[in-house]
């Protein structure tokens, strides 16, 4: 049960959103996008998440795209994480995309609530960090496009009424030789001891990761130890781990150490299987 | 006609299709919501409670807080229903909202302002023993108990069970062999779908009104009477079905709380629902365990002598965890034969959430020391460790750790299991094999065995009616918390009455006015108790319509028989006046009419049980045990340490299959929740005693798509006493799995595996100690 009193609004357009936002506030209530509704209810049962109104974006149009222009692949950001499995669109991403929580969960879970939620794994992010995607941010000013680096860096740094609305992804990355592999505490259902994905272009290995840290990342230094291939594999991976942002998770899905461990056996197979020797 | 065959169960449509209903599913217009209060602190003194804020919200109607309330529980009454003074663990309710809704209600509760003093909190049984450990029960000398409950005060000790076998000195002696482990987990939970939940009413007549997601109907309304001087005649409690149980919904707690929220409302009706983080650590949880186990045996593998420490940790309040950590150490060698036997087990206190039976009450637990140390022992002698539990097994003639004689009839064929288990699992093609650099492949077993330690004059009863039809009705107190047990009684009727199972109609819920008593729905007795009281009602049906019928068929009652809808001439069955005929009494063509309504009746009381000696253990505790043999076969991996579990074996002697798909579904179920316990279900703690995972998303069973291929085998030694020999089996599955995972890991990884859960990271830490061993 959601334990405080909510409005609930149903946008048609991004103008209507934003518009909505703007108003709610403005009558001095705190408005929440809305994707999939899953991290909300989870959270505020917690009381850990709290909202006057919930602005559901799921039905403007620009924010259920899925198109495949011939350069760019266009993915709306309230499409349903099974919607993006099964067109499948970047592997990649589908990867990812399959193994955050269940089938049953991942109906309701959206790409933009994945990325853009409290629960700091944001698995979905990854692909879009190695592909250098491009966020479409919807806010008060208009509709703007810009680097994902720009806007995610732990974390989405929107600014307050403003949403995401898509991602956009350069094909050519679609078919580029890439690693996923999500280890958990147990099993196959949970959150990630270490979720590595990493894809390789132009004879480079880029490499992003979630569970590490409290917050997913790609680091340029990691890569550069990585891909430093006139030092032996086992140093350019001991620089890699070294060159890790801080503080490493050490919770209950697992010890910081035994994450390292994880990690470190993740790094050799991910440049064994592609050939970044 | 019917036993022996695949009944589908009478419940099956109802749940397929979702129609079936559970207690929260009775929603009545005006029915006030309660929401608990609960404390944030594992140990904490209560400065104030200030409600005013919340009193204040529209739609609230009553808070209701700890002082003046009677202490509960079912062995010694340590526990109010509302903290009072003090809270001993995090999740305990200090508070009840009563409000309109359950929106108004959670509201109100998030106001109640509680002011702690947090006191030091103490987790582990073996701390919680050592001296200046905080006391959790500073009164524990003063609190009203049974006669066969010890609790020790100024300590930590609610209850010790002391088994004293034979002489220990001269099994030592008589040893060339000594081994001595130890394994430890933590509590964890039930995880049943179905969150408890409990509704009361307090009718201006004086009836109280309660409906509860329960095992025990019949126990609340005896608490309900004892705790707050009802009249018993007063109290009425509906059970429908409970969607899953497996101990943790035998405790009474909910429901008390419902009916002091009722009253506090001029008897309003009141619902109180768990919530899930509440199901998982505010109601009670699944037990957690320190154990030490040392076995002595001659060279050629006879195990002479065994030493048993059991601590387990029972939580806050002892309820039912003394009943739990007794029935350990009633089997607490295992299905061994084992002459000098030295055993202490403890129910301690600490500052967890309390504990409760969960399926196999105390057995798997109690199995994974004891397995774990058989393994061992096989090792230290050079020995096979499937040839010395055969070399061990227990066998008529034998006596159990509190003496009691063996015959084939109460203990059934452990050998043949194990035969049988060696076959299934092709035990002598290999135990360990390593498939590539990586890869390894092994094997692991277990011996498990159980006997119910309930209540020795615990009864059940069972009323038969007829339809005009000539169909039946049966009406039990067994609860259908999912085991089928219902749909079994319907054959056993069936059988007995030779008529169609799709004639025997039972009744699904309970109410305590109108349906016989049955103890509780635990222990695996609904077949044997209920089943031997609806064998008996049968009969008492028989006795009746061959009276009848003997005025109808002018023959005598010994020339009668009962079956197919008929009662027949035994010599010729074309004489014969349909049971429809005369269920209601027989009607002559003149009007006149004979007989009358037939009611059968029966009923079953356990036989010749004992409590346990003081100081010796000596008594005899269940009236039969059900033995098996289990296994597991898994692929480790060496370099990152995950497995998975490939197969899981069991076979197990249950007297009799009486119904092979049930049975299997029992079977499978029960290990399927073993290995979840075993491989990654357990509370968490931080260190000052709080539970970290209260929710699914954190505590995670084990999910479909997880499971290992199941193999299930029964073996069929009658119990002669039982319903067509049929042994209890809801539970039996389970036992063995734990210590199976273990041992099969422990020999996969090269290291001693005595923790639960086994996630890879225990596995790796463990590797790691070995220091020698790198990535």
């Amino acid at each position: 049960m959601i334990p405080f009193e909510i409005t609930y609004h149903r946008p048609r357009s991004i103008e209507e959103a934003v518009h909505l936002f703007d108003t709610l506030q403005q009558q001095g209530k705190k408005p929440l996008y809305y994707g999939g509704g899953t991290e909300i209810i989870t959270l505020s049962r917690l009381h850990l998440v709290a909202a006057d109104a919930v602005i559901d974006i799921k039905h403007i149009p620009e924010c259920r795209t899925l198109e495949f222009n011939p350069h760019e692949l266009v993915l709306g950001s309230a499409l349903p994480l099974t919607t993006l499995e099964e067109a499948n669109p970047f592997p990649l991403l589908t990867k990812a995309a399959r193994e955050v929580a269940d089938r049953t969960a991942r109906n309701q879970i959206t790409l933009g609530g994945n990325i853009c939620g409290q629960i700091f794994y944001r698995e979905t992010v990854l692909p879009l960090l190695l592909s250098d995607s491009q966020a479409v941010i919807a806010g008060k000013d208009g509709v703007k496009q810009c680097s994902i680096h720009d806007v995610f860096l732990q974390h989405i740094r929107l600014k307050p009424g403003q949403f995401l609305v898509q991602m956009k992804v350069d094909r050519s990355y679609a078919s580029l030789p890439h690693f996923h592999r999500k280890r958990r505490k147990q099993g196959k259902v949970g959150y990630p001891l270490v979720t590595a994905a990493a894809i390789k272009k132009d004879g480079q290995i880029r490499v992003a990761l979630s569970g590490v840290c409290p917050f997913p990342f790609r680091s340029k230094e990691m890569e550069e130890r990585l891909n430093a291939r006139h030092l032996p594999l086992h140093d350019r991976i001991e620089g890699a781990i070294r060159a890790l942002p801080r503080p490493i998770l050490d919770d209950i899905e697992g010890s910081a150490a035994y994450r390292l461990f994880v990690l470190k056996q993740m790094l050799f197979d991910m440049i064994d299987e592609l050939g970044g020797e | 006609m019917a036993i022996g065959k695949s009944v589908i169960r009478k419940d099956a449509w109802d749940k397929v299709t979702g129609r079936a209903k559970y207690t929260n599913d009775f929603k009545e217009k005006g029915m006030l919501h309660a929401k608990l209060v609960t404390s944030p602190y594992a140990h904490a003194r209560i400065r104030a409670i200030d409600i005013e804020k919340a009193r204040s919200l529209p739609g609230v109607r009553a808070i209701i807080t700890g002082e003046g309330l009677p202490l509960t529980g079912e062995d010694l009454r340590d526990r109010p229903p509302i903290a009072f003074d003090k809270v001993r663990y995090h999740g305990e309710v200090v508070a009840l909202v009563v409000a309109d809704t359950l929106v108004h209600a959670e509201k109100a509760a998030n106001l109640v302002h509680v002011v702690y003093e947090p006191l030091p909190a103490v987790g582990k049984p073996s701390e919680a023993l050592k001296e200046g450990a905080p006391l959790i029960h500073e009164q524990l000398g003063s609190y009203q108990k049974n006669e066969h409950t010890y609790p020790e005060p100024n300590t930590n000790i609610a209850h010790r069970t002391k088994i004293r076998k034979g002489n220990i000195e001269q099994g030592w002696a008589e040893s060339d062999v000594v081994v001595e482990t130890s394994v430890a987990f933590s509590p964890s939970d039930h995880v049943a779908i179905e969150t408890r939940c409990a509704t009361a009413e307090i009718l201006p007549d004086g009836h109280i009104i309660i409906s509860a997601s329960s095992q025990s109907p019949f126990m609340i309304k005896r608490l309900i009477s004892t705790y707050f001087g009802e009249d018993v005649g007063n109290i009425i409690v509906h059970t429908p079905l409970v969607g899953g149980a497996y101990g943790g919904k035998a405790p009474v707690q909910l429901e008390l709380l419902a009916y002091l929220a009722s009253k506090a409302v001029g008897g309003r009706k009141v619902s109180v629902w768990n919530a899930r983080e509440e199901d998982m650590i505010t109601s009670p949880v699944h037990i957690g365990l320190e154990a030490t186990v040392k076995l002595g045996a001659t060279k050629d593998g006879y195990i002479k002598a065994a030493e048993i420490l059991f601590l387990f940790d029972g939580g806050a309040y002892s309820d039912k965890a003394i009943d739990v950590s007794r029935a350990a150490a009633v089997d607490c060698t295992g299905p061994y034969h084992i002459e000098n036997v030295w055993c202490d087990s403890l129910c301690v206190y600490t500052n967890h959430p309390y504990a409760t039976p969960f399926r196999g009450f105390g057995h798997s637990e109690q199995a994974f020391a004891i397995e774990r140390a058989m393994d061992l022992l096989a090792e230290k002698l050079g020995m096979d460790k499937w040839e010395l539990r055969r070399k061990n097994a227990i066998r008529p003639g034998h006596t159990t750790p509190t003496q009691v004689v063996l015959n084939r009839s109460n203990v059934g064929d452990l050998p043949a299991c194990l035969d049988r288990l060696r076959e299934l699992m092709e035990w002598d093609e290999w135990q360990r094999i390593e498939i590539d650099a990586y890869t390894v492949r092994a094997k692991g077993i277990s011996c498990a065995w159980k006997t119910s330690t309930i209540d020795p004059d615990a009864s059940s009863g069972v009323l038969l009616t007829f339809n005009p039809d000539g169909s039946v009705n049966v009406i039990s107190g067994v609860v259908e918390i999912g085991t089928g047990t219902k749909t079994i009684l319907a054959q056993i009727v069936a059988e007995k009455l030779k008529m169609d199972v799709n004639d025997v109609y039972v009744k699904m819920d309970i109410d305590t006015q109108t349906t016989p008593e049955h103890w509780k729905t635990v222990g695996s007795r609904g077949t044997f108790m209920a089943g031997r009281a609806a064998l008996e009602a049968a009969d008492d049906a028989i006795r009746q319509l061959k009276a009848i019928a003997s005025c109808v068929l002018r023959a005598s009652v010994e020339d009668l028989e009962v079956g197919y809808g008929k009662v027949f001439l035994r010599d010729d069955p074309s004489i014969y006046v349909p049971v429809k005929d005369i269920a209601y009494g027989y009607k002559y063509p003149n009007g006149n009419a004979i007989g009358g309504q037939i009611i059968g009746r029966g009923n079953y009381i356990l036989r010749h049980l004992t409590p346990l000696n003081k100081e010796t253990g000596a008594g005899k505790p269940g009236p039969e045990w059900t033995v098996g043999a289990e296994g597991v076969e898994i692929e480790f991996n060496r370099r990152d340490y995950t497995y998975k579990i490939l197969k899981a074996f069991a076979v197990i002697d249950i007297g009799k299959v009486l119904n092979p798909k049930a049975a299997l579904g029992q079977a499978m179920g029960a290990m399927s929740m073993g290995l979840s316990f075993a491989s990654r279900e357990t509370f968490l703690f931080d260190r000052y005693e709080r539970v970290l995972n209260p929710q699914l998303r954190t505590y995670r069973p084990i999910r479909f798509g997880e499971h290992p291929e199941y193999i299930v085998e029964f073996i069929e030694t009658p119990q002669i006493d039982a319903p067509y020999g049929a042994r209890g089996a809801g539970e039996h599955g389970l036992i063995g799995m734990p210590a199976a995972l273990a041992n099969a890991l422990s020999l996969a990884a090269e290291v001693p595996l005595n923790e639960l859960p086994l996630i890879p990271e225990l596995i790796w830490r463990k590797k790691k100690g070995d220091s020698h061993d790198s990535i």
